[in-house]
Order: structure tokens, then C-alpha cells, then sequence
């Protein structure tokens, strides 16, 4: 039964994957290895493709697997069930967040956790800027958040510029 | 004003289409149509759901989706939210499967790639510099994002034992103040 097993293999992914990010990964490799739903070369041009394609890379490569074996209905149960445990669990600690956000304690661990959140972010932030870029990516960041620190317009503006800004770069070979 | 389903289902829509480049992005983006377009949540809300979406299993995008929809409009919210993230994607990928390793191996769609991704990486930093204004709010809350920032950047700590860390912390820090008054 390819359903049950695309459920499955999915769910176990969404359920086991802890931090967000690129998390997902090793699951989605581990799957390629076991099912052949899709080859490894063809993950990572997903992973490629997932960053210019909306949507998270682990709902992506759910979507693609789930299509290849079985369709649209594939895609469609490999996708719920990718997200179906996140589903559950932020709704039950949405519901005790809830009952007790009077609690000194619960308020105590929330103030706590405000920093700590951006502090997870700038660290994702500076991660992805030691990874990947290059000196004309650095010029184009600096150019990047200056504008945005000045004036506050639509992200799509922005992402759009900075695909414009690629496409350039590209033309001249400065692309990382 | 009472805030639709339907609504709900459009806003996070949009923010599907645009969340390019990994699940990260979703921050930024919630933040300029959320918390300064609509005003439906602020920035501490969306701080704290970071963090929590961080520490429990699944994808990031999906997790904060779901809490931003569950405080909306509850779970119907919450399924509202969800939905619209996720179907951009999900269109996406089922339009261009059969032509994935072409798209990939076109040399100018690559440099969109890179383009992309440092425009997210600044949609990023703005919205660190905007979450920060309103996290780190006196001498503790910087030594917690110091903290936060160093063990995950520098020693690669997991994020879901930091937050276990720092949920200690913040029980430990109400625990010393009840001692301190009696």
C-alpha cells in the first residue's frame, strides 16, 4: 500500500525532525535509500530548487516524493502528513499556553524564551552568511539592508530587486 | 473588527508565495504583513512562537503558522493558517516536478538562486534588528540572547536544548524571586 507507507514515512519525518531549518534533511535521505521514491541527485536538486520555489524544503521534497510515486493524491497525503504532527502538538501547547499564561511561572518562561528566539534567529542569520557568501553577495547585502533599514517596503520588493541584482551578477560571473 | 477565516486563509497565502528560500523567511514576512500591515499579533508573540516553534518537532514555517492561526481564530485558525502556507508549495512542486533537473541545471535561474538568497538573509537581519527592540528589554534578556546566540553559532548547540535550557532559566529566575520576597 504506497499510500499508507508515503503517510507514514512522512509523518515520521514531521514528527522526529527537531529545530527547524535543514532538520528534515537526513530523514529525506534515509527515505531515498529505503523506498527509491526519488534518487538522491534528486533531492538535491530539490533542496536547490526548494530555495526559489515557495514553501519550507521539507513540505517541497514531501510534495515531490508524493507526486512522483503516486500523483496528485500521493502529494497530497505526503504533505498533510508532513505537517500533521507539528499540527497536533503546537495546538495542545497553544491550549495549555492559554489556560495557564496567568501562571508567574509560565509568564517567567516566556519573557525568557523572547530573547532567546532572536537569538536562535541571528545565529541561522550569521550561519547562512559565513555558508554562502561572497564579496559582491556582501556588497549587494549591505546595499540590501541599508534600503530596508531607511524605508520599510513589501519583502517582495526586496526579493525582488535581489533576483534582478542575481541575474546581473550572474551575467558578469560575480554569482557565488 | 472580527478577522475571517478567509482572511486568515489569504494573509498566510500571500506569505506562502513569498517564503523563498527555506522556512526561515516566514519571520520576516509574518512580521511586515502580521504585526505592522494588519496588527493581528505583535512582535513578542511572534518572538515567543519562534522560539517554541524551535523546540518542538516538525517543520519551523508550518509550526509558527500554526500558533499565529490557533491565537487568530483557534484551531479552525490554525487549519485556515496552515493551509495557506503550505498550498503555494504544494502547486509549486506539482507544476514543475516533471521538469525539476532541467530548471535546476539553467545557469541563469541559478543566479536568481543566489540573488534570492541574500535578499532573504537581509529580510532576515531586518527583522532580527526589529525583534530585538522588543526581546531584549533589560540586562537578563540581553545575557539570554547573548547566550542563545553564542552556544548556537559558535558550538552548534541544538536549538531544542537550548530552549529546554532557557525554559529552566526563566522557572529558575520566578523561583528566586518568590524566595527573595519572603
Amino acid at each position: 500500500m504506497i499510500y499508507l507507507k508515503l503517510f507514514f514515512e512522512f509523518f515520521y519525518t514531521g514528527l522526529f525532525s527537531f529545530g527547524g531549518g535543514y532538520a528534515t534533511l537526513p530523514f529525506l535521505y534515509h527515505i531515498a535509500d529505503k523506498y527509491h521514491w526519488y534518487t538522491t541527485k534528486q533531492l538535491s536538486d530539490m533542496i536547490a530548487v526548494a530555495s526559489i520555489t515557495p514553501g519550507p524544503v521539507g513540505v517541497n521534497v514531501a510534495t515531490f516524493a508524493g507526486f512522483s510515486t503516486s500523483g496528485i493524491l500521493g502529494a497530497l497525503i505526503a504533505t498533510t502528513s508532513v505537517i500533521l504532527p507539528s499540527f497536533i502538538i503546537v495546538i495542545m501547547l497553544s491550549k495549555f499556553l492559554n489556560r495557564y499564561s496567568d501562571n508567574r511561572y509560565v509568564k517567567s518562561v516566556i519573557y525568557t524564551l523572547k530573547p532567546a528566539g532572536c537569538g536562535l534567529l541571528a545565529a541561522v542569520g550569521v550561519d547562512m552568511f559565513v555558508n554562502n557568501i561572497n564579496f559582491v553577495g556582501m556588497l549587494l547585502l549591505l546595499g540590501l539592508f541599508c534600503a530596508g533599514a531607511a524605508e520599510k517596503r513589501d519583502p517582495l520588493f526586496y526579493l525582488g530587486i535581489s533576483a534582478v541584482a542575481g541575474l546581473i551578477a550572474g551575467f558578469f560571473n560575480l554569482a557565488g | 473588527m472580527e478577522i475571517t477565516l478567509y482572511q486568515i486563509f489569504k494573509t498566510f497565502f500571500k506569505v506562502g508565495t513569498m517564503l523563498l528560500g527555506g522556512g526561515y523567511v516566514i519571520l520576516p514576512l509574518l512580521q511586515s504583513e502580521l504585526v505592522e500591515r494588519k496588527g493581528w499579533i505583535s512582535d513578542e508573540d511572534l518572538c515567543e512562537y519562534f522560539a517554541l516553534g524551535q523546540s518542538i518537532p516538525g517543520i519551523i514555517a508550518a509550526n509558527v503558522s500554526i500558533f499565529v492561526g490557533y491565537k487568530l481564530k483557534r484551531t479552525a485558525g490554525a487549519l485556515a493558517a496552515i493551509s495557506g502556507i503550505v498550498l503555494p508549495a504544494f502547486l509549486a512542486i506539482v507544476i514543475i516536478a516533471k521538469i525539476l533537473e532541467e530548471i535546476v541545471n539553467i545557469r541563469f535561474i541559478q543566479s536568481i538562486f543566489w540573488g534570492v538568497g541574500i535578499g532573504v538573509l537581509m529580510l532576515l537581519f531586518l527583522a532580527v534588528k526589529e525583534i530585538w527592540r522588543k526581546s531584549v528589554v533589560d540586562k537578563f534578556t540581553c545575557f539570554v540572547f547573548f547566550l542563545v546566540f553564542i552556544m548556537s553559532s559558535c558550538f552548534k548547540v541544538s536549538p531544542a536544548f537550548l530552549i529546554i535550557l532557557v525554559i529552566f532559566i526563566g522557572l529558575c529566575l520566578e523561583a528566586v524571586k518568590r524566595i527573595e520576597k519572603e
